[in-house]
């Protein structure tokens, strides 16, 4: 009485055209372009404006950075100071005491930064701290990296490093005079890698397998994913790559203390342009990181010689922060999903 | 489709913003000469940094007044405000818009990191910057040409300290010796207590303990210093910064250990305006060996009253100081003839100014590391409400109690 149908199951061939990711491919092309724009900025900005437009690729290479972890991996880090600072400070030890190239540093840096962010995300996560708990963790660390910096005599406590004026330019040193355009391509070529990066590795099985884990951990699991592997290797490439980002604060601001790389407020300049852009997309963060590192320095320069409608103004120190917080209280509360997140879900419907 | 746009909209943000970024010029050859001030004008240190601020401003009105720089044909001088926000970063890049705008040396920064991002840019710009307060030893060894500094260093602090300790005991018939030292944890406290150390021990005077602090989330110094009391020395000293040390001033009041005086070297409190009425009872008789405004100098005692009537608020020390980093900067320009940094330089390298407005031991001059050789500091006193100079006494300004109990 069994009825057997015959016919076969559907099948599709692998270059059926309907299997082409064609968005994957719409990406890397914006991508591309996004930067050959980019790249040729330094010839328009004038000297000054430069020097926010590095500070503003710093920021956006520890965002990105933290978007791999956070964003896609949704272990919510509040403690990445930890892992520019070990990046700044790999480099600074290793260039002003034994004389290594900044490249290697950066190996280096990257290396033992994605040993301890693997092992403190170890830990938080074996032992189930999630959510708040897992982001409160994260910050006790970069607290502690903090205070053991500060009482290290071979790290020079709290005196800080200066790195070593050269006479010449010096690729091998990663050096060269004020206001050299190279200080613009470097960090810049960073996070091109970096996006082209985030964009291959959200698409690849780990990373997808990261995002399914984020959704819905009991689901993944159960699916047979290896929650706790896909999840370390998210927070080692991301501690990784924010680690770049130190190394170059470090040879482009030739000073760094305790503050400036394990201080608190580091981490916060990892986490706010990812959220203003957009947690967890490719261009959140830099487009986070386009409104967050100029505002300052615009609203300053408003402010010295402001528009006659404005002249009441001229003088007034700090309303760059009361702006900031206001532009970060609206974007919170009308745009959830980041700047770019929400124009994308906007243009999508 | 819709990603390739974003990407040109984007794109377009971008270079949007490049363009209201650019803007100001440089000064001509025949317009004003800038002068660039680099100084924490927002966040917690706002307060400090305005000051300083304003004695810069006050500095250049008043070279302005008197007719600007003659030998550049009554050129006159313009301060170029820069705000660090107390931050590293932010310093260097203020230093590096002032510096492309087309200032010709800049003064700063009242902390030792900022300092020392900006010593970089100076350096690598070839343009002079006088440091005002920045006291971290390191900043000077860096072997950095234009880089100069007007206060004394934290070592020269500690050393100078503990001299002007011995010899104000010693002429009051109560010698020291034996003290304990109450400092600060980092860079600051412990140069100026090895500093201090050193010198005491090479006269004879044993430092019996050190007990350290940290400097967050400190509340209560009343452990510290039940610590440093214990080996019954003659003298506690303290190095730190304003609200710690009020609390150790405190402390000492509170649990009245049996001793000759409470002696503060490089503090950032016990000389401070606003010590006496803060610390009340506490504050009374409490020494404080630190750099300081000349209180005997007419000349000092007018600038002062001018900058209180124009600004509102008393003139402390560090913004004294700014005002005397733009003097020598314009006495540089009057020297040199020139507006080309670089002379400015050579200039300040081989300055002397005279009658400086800090109680200092002569001219301010600059060694090879670009270190004023004549900063010293001197003693003070806080009596009946109000901080007096008491030693050497040259400076006095009232006579030192001491034993200070």
């Amino acid at each position: 009485m069994t009825a057997l149908t015959t016919e076969r199951a559907p099948s599709v061939s692998s270059d059926d055209p309907r299997l082409k990711d064609r968005s994957t491919a719409r990406t890397y092309l914006a991508l591309v372009v996004l930067l050959a724009v980019a790249a040729v900025l330094p010839f328009v900005l004038d000297e000054q404006t430069e020097t926010v437009a590095v500070r503003t690729l710093i920021f956006a290479i520890m965002a990105v950075g933290w978007n791999l972890m956070s964003g896609y991996g949704g272990m919510f880090s509040f403690g990445h100071a930890a892992f520019f600072g070990i990046g700044a400070y790999t480099d600074a030890y290793l260039l002003v005491e034994h004389g290594i190239s900044p490249w290697i540093a950066m190996v280096v840096g990257a290396s033992i930064s994605a040993a301890a962010g693997t092992l403190i995300a170890f830990l938080c996560l074996r032992y189930r701290l999630a959510g708040a708990y897992f982001a409160l963790a994260t910050f006790a660390f970069a607290q502690v990296f903090l205070l053991v910096v500060q009482n290290l005599d071979f790290l020079r406590r709290t005196e800080g490093f200066n790195v070593p004026l050269l006479t010449e330019n010096s690729w091998w040193m990663l050096q060269f005079e004020q206001g050299s355009h190279f200080y613009y391509w470097i960090p810049l070529a960073i996070l091109g890698a970096g996006l082209l990066g985030t964009v291959a590795y959200v698409n690849s099985r780990s990373g997808q397998y990261v995002q399914a884990v984020r959704d819905d951990e009991v689901a993944a699991a159960s699916l047979g994913i290896n929650v706790m592997r896909v999840r370390l290797v998210a927070v080692a490439i991301s501690c990784a790559f924010t680690s770049l980002a130190g190394a170059f604060y470090t040879q482009y601001y030739f000073f760094v203390g305790p503050e400036q790389a394990f201080g608190s407020a580091v981490s916060v300049n990892a986490i706010v342009p990812a959220v203003i852009g957009g947690i967890g997309t490719v261009f959140g963060p830099v487009v986070g990181a386009m409104v967050v590192g100029p505002l300052s320095e615009w609203i300053a320069t408003v402010l010295r010689e402001p528009p006659p409608f404005l002249e009441f103004l001229q003088g007034v120190t700090g309303l760059d922060v009361a702006v900031y917080a206001a532009l970060l209280i609206l974007i919170v509360l009308f745009m959830p999903k980041g700047i770019y997140g929400t124009l994308r879900d906007r243009f999508r419907s | 489709m819709k990603k390739v746009s974003l990407a040109a909209m984007l794109a377009a943000g971008t270079v949007a913003l490049a363009a209201c970024g650019s803007g100001s010029s440089g000064s001509g050859s025949d317009g004003d000469i800038m002068i660039g001030s680099v100084h924490p004008l927002t966040g917690a240190l706002a307060g400090v940094g305005a000051l300083m601020n304003d004695g810069a401003k006050l500095a250049v009105e008043d070279v302005n007044a008197d007719g600007g720089i003659e030998s550049l044909d009554g050129r006159k001088l313009t301060l170029g405000e820069g705000d660090s926000k107390g931050a590293a970063d932010t310093g260097q890049s203020e230093a590096q818009r002032l510096i492309s705008d087309g200032a010709v040396a800049l003064v700063g920064t009242y902390q030792s990191d900022v300092t020392a991002n900006v010593s970089a840019v100076a350096e690598r710009s070839r343009v002079p910057l006088v440091i005002d307060v920045a006291v971290d030893d390191s900043i000077l060894e860096q072997g950095y040409k234009n880089t100069f500094r007007i206060q004394p260093d934290a070592t020269s602090m500690g050393a100078d300290g503990a001299d002007d300790l011995i010899a104000l005991a010693e002429a009051n018939g109560k010698p020291v010796e034996t003290v304990s030292y109450i400092h600060i944890e980092g860079a600051f406290g412990q140069s100026v207590f090895d500093a201090f150390k050193e010198q005491a021990e090479s006269q004879g005077v044993q430092v019996l303990k050190e007990v350290t602090y940290p400097g967050t989330n400190f509340t209560d110094a009343t452990t510290q210093v039940r610590e440093a009391a214990a080996g019954n020395p003659d003298v506690i000293v303290a190095t730190g910064y304003y609200p710690d040390q009020l609390l150790v001033a405190q402390a000492v009041k509170a649990l009245d250990p049996d001793i000759d005086a409470l002696y503060g070297v490089a503090n950032g409190a016990f000389d401070d305006g606003s010590f006496p009425n803060d610390a009340g009872a506490a504050g009374e008789n409490v020494l404080s060996a630190n750099y300081h405004y000349g209180a005997t100098n007419d000349e000092v005692a007018d600038i002062r009253k001018r900058f209180e009537a124009e600004f509102g608020r008393p003139m402390e020390t560090a913004s004294v100081l700014s005002y005397q980093a733009v003097m020598v900067i314009a006495q540089a320009l009057e020297e040199a003839g020139s507006d080309d940094p670089e002379d400015v330089r050579d200039a300040i390298a081989e300055i002397e100014v005279e009658d400086p407005l800090l109680a200092f031991d002569g001219p301010i001059t600059f060694d090879e590391t670009g270190q004023n050789e004549n900063a010293t500091v001197i003693v003070m006193q806080t009596k009946k409400g109000k901080v007096e100079q008491v030693f050497p006494d040259e400076f006095t300004t009232s006579e030192p109690v001491y034993p200070a109990k």
